[in-house]
């Protein structure tokens, strides 16, 4: 049976964190409760920013001296909207590609694999970090929107020829059962097993996919983010305190940019990167739960039917090139 | 004459895939308020990156790459992953025959946990590693785990352990859930029917016969390694191998010298790919023999 109980929880988590994130500016404070010195009544300096976690900053402050917990609700909206933006382009795109590939062009998969090589060998961080510096390497005067779409072109297209792989296996996998088989026997073309035999796999593996993409985007732009690659470009209004060259800052207050803006001051305020970092890893922990329950869904009822084949011979299929001809 | 051809065409296509992939950042042109593509600067940039990749003879060939530490860092940064690759294997091995023997009650707890850390982030982890090394250090005063790799210091032990810690758990998942799958095969039935004892089918029988798998997941492993190995040498500051690479994007070194850095780092991944090759061509081999 297919259950989705965890899956309908998990996304209503998510939901809910991305709502709260939208109508921050109905209730939240605009500077973030920014306060850089604590002074008594008489006028003495107590103390300076960054704060660690009290009751009056729940996660602590910054050195900008601006609440974590705010900043961490204003920048939940960014990631996730990007990162799902991401996942779902990546899917789409390879997933097209993956699909025609298996279908009309299967003598091209492996010039594909061939082109795409790369991407097997580099770690994708490495990719990353060379694509995306000539972008946001450094300050420039330029829309936020253009290095945005800049940005998610770059992330859209690490993760393509994975997705394009993995979608045209699956089709090929799935091209091989009795019933795609059977269909096509009976003169069936090949938009029309798109659009009856394959649809209902494509939909529930194109959830899958989205999500698994979903998980390694997060990454990707939490370690981007830490190489100071912010999403949006960064600020050059930057951090306070330091001279030249000015410490830069990020725009839109992403979780990945405020573990990148934060992280020279790691001994001083491990609080300030903990506080996005463990924001990260609740979304990522959410995620996967949802992902666990699609796999089993997916390959548990799989599963079911092998067992049935292996009790009924007679449903077995075979195609030609399961046979090798001792006599051509 | 075909098959030459099929080479041909695979060097040729993988050689413009490097290329046009590491040139996909100048057909973005930003343009104000849009971005821009154009095809004329990529082709331009495309053409000088392969002249001065096959223009192997030239004065500058390399330069750059010449001018980085190269011997020295690999050498650290692959210490660290064979080094921890090792330890890796051999603690999962140990821990993945514990929980297996271990009664099924507290083994379905430990699976679940292990599970878990499947879902936590590297740079959480690393993250972790240094607060515990920096909080060890305040409140006691001990400096005895090296963290930094300031003043050309090359630490080793802190590193590792950080290094490994998520790989342990994917390989230990890995081992129990094919230790699972071979505990239903024929042989171990038999063993059993035979009476050996079940300690000793697991270590003797089981694990010979998982060897393979394990050297073929091994390559995942690797993978796994050498982008944590990446995190950590940025995050510690360590001057290694990952950090030469740093240098060649940040300074505009050219575009051979980063190529020849790629292919450096993708040697363990093709070691441990021929490893799979050969072993899998070995097991073929026998099953030919014995059918």
């Amino acid at each position: 049976m297919r259950k989705y109980k965890k899956t309908i929880i998990g996304s209503t988590l998510l939901l809910l964190l991305l709502i709260v994130s939208i109508l921050y500016p109905l209730y939240g404070p605009k500077d973030f409760n920014h306060q850089v010195l604590v002074k008594n009544d008489q006028g003495e300096i107590l103390g300076r920013a960054p704060f660690p976690p009290s009751e009056q900053h729940i996660l602590g402050t910054n050195r900008n001296g601006e609440d974590m917990h705010w900043l961490l609700l204003y920048g939940a909206k960014y990631t996730l909207v990007s990162t799902l933006g991401v996942a779902l382009f990546r899917v789409v795109f390879g997933g097209i590609f993956g699909i025609f590939l298996s279908l009309w062009a299967p003598f091209l998969k492996s010039y594909v694999k061939d082109f795409f090589l790369t991407f097997r060998y580099v770690p994708s961080i490495l990719i990353a970090y060379i694509l995306m510096f000539p972008i946001v390497g450094d300050f420039n005067d330029v829309a936020v929107s253009s290095i945005v779409i800049c940005q998610m072109i770059i992330l859209v297209f690490i993760g393509f020829p994975s997705v394009t792989i993995f979608a045209s296996d699956v089709i090929d996998e799935l091209l091989k059962t009795s019933f795609v088989q059977s269909s096509k026997l009976m003169g069936a073309g090949k938009l029309h097993i798109i659009r009856k035999q394959l649809m209902p796999y494509i939909r529930s593996y194109g959830i899958l996919f989205t999500v698994q993409q979903f998980i390694s985007t997060l990454h990707i732009t939490m370690q981007l983010g830490l190489f100071g690659m912010f999403l949006g470009g960064s600020n050059r209004a930057g951090v306070m305190g330091y001279d030249e060259p000015p410490k830069p800052a990020t725009i839109s207050n992403e979780w990945a940019g405020l573990i990148g803006q934060n992280f020279s001051e790691f001994v001083r305020a491990p609080w300030s990167i903990l506080g996005p970092v463990i924001g990260f890893f609740v979304v990522i922990v959410i995620v996967n739960v949802i992902k666990k329950e699609l796999e089993e869904n997916l390959y548990g009822i799989k599963a079911v039917k092998r067992k049935k084949k292996a009790i009924d011979p007679k449903m077995l299929t075979y195609t030609s090139n399961q046979f090798e001809f001792i006599q051509k | 004459m075909k098959r030459f051809f099929r080479v041909f065409i695979r060097i040729i296509l993988i050689v413009s895939g490097i290329l046009l992939i590491f040139n996909l950042p100048s057909l973005l042109g930003i343009g104000k308020n849009h971005v821009v593509l154009n095809f004329k600067t990529l082709w331009i940039n495309v053409k000088a990156d392969f002249q001065l990749l096959v223009d192997i003879k030239g004065i500058g060939y390399l330069d750059f790459f010449k001018k980085l530490e190269i011997a020295e860092s690999y050498q650290y940064t692959m210490t660290i992953l064979l080094v921890s690759l090792l330890f890796i294997s051999c603690l999962a091995t140990v821990s993945a025959v514990l929980i297996i023997l271990s009664p099924e009650k507290v083994r379905n707890r430990l699976k679940s946990g292990i599970n878990f850390f499947e879902a936590v982030p590297d740079l959480l982890v690393i993250f972790l590693f240094q607060f515990f090394v920096i909080t060890l250090y305040k409140s006691t005063g001990l400096k005895f785990l090296q963290l930094y790799g300031l003043f050309g210091h090359k630490p080793y032990f802190v590193p590792i352990m950080t290094v490994s810690f998520l790989p342990f758990f994917l390989l230990l998942q890995f081992l129990i859930k094919v230790i699972d799958e071979e505990q239903v095969q024929q042989y171990v039935l038999y063993a059993r029917a035979k009476g050996m004892g079940r300690i000793r089918t697991l270590i003797v029988h089981i694990m010979r016969n998982i060897v393979p798998l394990l050297i073929l997941q091994f390559r995942t492993i690797v993978w796994v390694l050498l982008s944590n190995i990446y995190l950590v040498e940025v995050l510690f500051n360590i001057n290694g191998f990952n950090q030469q690479f740093r240098k060649i994007v940040y300074m505009g070194g050219d575009f051979p010298s980063l190529v020849a850095c790629l292919l450096m780092l993708s040697v363990p991944l093709l070691v441990m790919e021929a490893a799979g090759w050969l072993i899998s061509k070995l097991i073929k081999g026998k099953e030919a023999i014995s059918l």
